[in-house]
């Protein structure tokens, strides 16, 4: 208490050189939960989306299926079992077909996937109810990143070429109905979505699919004969495992801020140290044992947290709200980041993530201030009170 | 019982590969009430000595016994605890803290010795009435005058009403008049709270206040004289 008392009058006492450590470390407060706040929305944000527009309560995946070979699209399709089959019905559950295919696009020929959907489905928040239009050509559904990267239009035709399971090529034409404005790029770019029961006749794959999306609502599956069952945990690697290396790279940020906010600190509690020699030696005189002085001193520094928890909080705060309410508008080049973002991110704060920061703040500066007063114990008191280090 | 017992002390300091001896076989006794004096050149030993009473500093041989305590055996929380409950320090740069005020200043011994706030206000007003500083409380250091400080530093010493008083060359840094006021005010404390005074100085206007006067001279004692 008494250490509280005499570490809060010096403080005071300290004036500008006390506000202004107070003032780097409150910025570091601040632009630490901000950005934390900031990766934790990107996490929540594209998680959502993903679930939302891909992979819903996880995903059955053929057993031949692999989302990273190519490849694999030509034998990775088979009937759908009868255990499934219930789920599709009950709509708890919605089949999908990829099939390897090429358009020409401006006459040029590009590769893509042609993915079979039910029109009626609702388990993805895909827009797949435009596809069910009576078109006398094949009714197609874009992202908008493909309408942009192959000029295509709603209304505007294009060539559809494909193998059907015998491995024959076949065109059909196609029109573009409808161009969906999705976050989660994995089902827009290079992807034409299509009838399933058509795209089914077209490979001559009536009945199959390739992967079949669960609802969010349905709990506990399990790999069923052919088809293993990928729950949302393990969709979401991908996603997660981005976001943690961008916290990685973002980390270096909050080193650096701590370390400019502790140097700070540090040159502070050496300076004050030196400065105040003469004061040590008076407080030792006066009857303070040196584990005392140590103390007020590792609690002087310490206290510049304190302070800055308040300051940061004036200013932090209802800049934090205002970012939680208005959002941080992203620049167009997000779109390419590989994952899910909107146009405007809101951050997410938790209460451990504020406890947290204050906790690796307070902890970083109660050892930073400490680390120079060891050198009080090692003071003669009358080399002191002259004002001499010795 | 003595109040302070010096027994064949000697202090060495290092100096380069050498030793310098600054106190040798020193011998006093001082009893309470005394307002006495170590008096010499600079460098005599004077504040040497005195640093030894006040247990900041230890003997390299002999025995320093101060209020039954040997300050050769003290660990360093027990010396604090000497010079927080039993002794006052006046120093001749004052070292008054300089972010506290002259009432926090005087309050500071009274803090270490975990007195309530009532007692703490009594006491550090009254002290400051003793010296006539009550129109200064609420100013710092910075504020005041090399005699003011001064009284300052005396009301911080006496505050507590301590047994032992060290004060090391108080006047050297002040005025004729201002020492004349310090000087005046720590007779009269001695005479009415019977505190024991222990000057190291070698000012004659201190000098000439002495009842008991020890010449020290090349860290020995050279004249122990007692002024009727």
């Amino acid at each position: 208490m008494l250490a509280l008392k005499l570490a809060y009058r010096n403080l005071k006492g300290a004036g500008l050189r006390t506000w202004l450590n107070v003032v780097v470390l409150s910025l570091a407060y601040v632009l630490i939960i901000w950005h934390q706040g900031i990766f934790t929305g990107m996490l929540k944000h594209g998680s959502r989306a993903v679930i939302e527009d891909e992979i819903g309560g996880g995903q059955y995946w053929h057993k031949n299926y692999d989302p990273f070979d190519p490849l694999s699209y030509d034998e990775s399709h088979g009937p759908i079992p009868a255990e499934l089959a219930g789920l599709i019905e009950d709509k708890k559950a919605t089949p999908i077909l990829i099939r390897q295919a090429a358009i020409y696009p401006e006459g040029r020929v590009q590769t893509v996937l042609l993915k079979g959907i039910e029109p009626g489905q609702t388990i993805l928040g895909i827009p797949s109810a435009s596809l069910d239009k009576e078109e006398d050509v094949l009714p197609v559904l874009i992202g908008r990143r493909m309408a942009r990267s192959t000029s295509l239009d709603i209304g505007d035709y294009l060539t559809i070429r494909w193998r059907d399971v015998q491995g024959t090529f076949d065109a059909v034409e196609g029109k573009i109905v409808e161009i969906m404005n999705t976050k989660v790029v994995v089902i827009d770019k290079g992807q034409l979505w299509v009838p399933l029961a058509e795209l089914q006749k077209m490979t001559g794959m009536k009945d199959e699919a390739t992967i079949i999306v669960v609802s969010q609502n349905v709990q506990g599956q399990e790999d069923v004969s052919d088809w293993k069952f990928k729950d949302q945990k393990f969709l979401l690697t991908d996603i997660n495992q981005m976001v943690r290396s961008k916290r990685i790279s973002a980390g270096i940020l909050y080193v650096v801020l701590l370390f400019l906010a502790m140097l700070a600190i540090f040159d502070t509690q050496v300076l004050s140290i030196f400065k105040r020699r003469k004061e040590i030696g008076t407080l030792i005189a006066l009857g303070m044992t040196r584990r005392q002085v140590i103390s007020l001193f590792t609690l002087e520094g310490a206290m510049h947290g304190i302070l800055a928890i308040g300051i940061g909080a004036i200013y932090g705060i209802p800049w934090i709200i205002l970012y939680s309410k208005t959002g941080m508008k992203l620049p167009q080049a997000t779109e390419d980041y590989g994952f899910a973002l909107a146009e405007r991110l809101f951050p997410s704060y938790s209460v451990g993530l504020v406890l947290g920061t204050v906790l690796i703040v307070m902890v970083t500066v109660t050892i930073v201030s400490y680390l120079p007063t060891r050198k009080i114990s090692k003071m003669k008191p009358t080399e002191a009170l002259k004002g001499k280090i010795s | 019982m003595n109040l302070v017992k010096i027994e064949n002390l000697v202090k060495r300091y290092p100096m380069g590969k050498s030793q310098f001896t600054a106190l040798k076989n020193i011998n006093l006794q001082f009893e309470k009430g005394e307002y006495s004096g170590i008096i010499g050149p600079s460098g005599s030993g004077k504040t040497t000595l005195l640093n030894i009473i006040g247990s900041l500093d230890i003997p390299s041989e002999g025995s320093a016994t101060v209020l039954g305590k040997k300050i050769e055996n003290l660990t360093h929380r027990e010396a604090a605890r000497l010079r927080s409950q039993h002794m006052g320090f006046i120093f001749q740069t004052y070292n008054l803290l300089p972010v506290y005020t002259v009432f926090e200043n005087v309050e500071f011994p009274l803090l270490i010795m975990k007195m309530s706030e009532k007692e703490r206000k009594k006491k550090v007003l009254d002290a400051l009435e003793w010296l006539g500083m009550t129109d200064k409380v609420d100013s710092r250091p910075a504020q005041l005058s090399g005699g003011e400080s001064q009284r300052v530093a005396v009301a911080r010493a006496i505050v507590k009403q301590p047994e032992l008083v060290l004060a090391d060359e108080p006047t050297a840094n002040l005025d004729a008049e201002n020492s004349y006021n310090i000087l005046e005010r720590m007779v009269k404390l001695n005479k009415e709270l019977k505190t024991t005074f222990i000057f190291a100085t070698h000012d004659e206007k201190v000098i000439g206040y002495l009842k008991r006067k020890i010449y020290l001279v090349d860290g020995q004692v050279a004249k122990d004289e007692i002024m009727h």
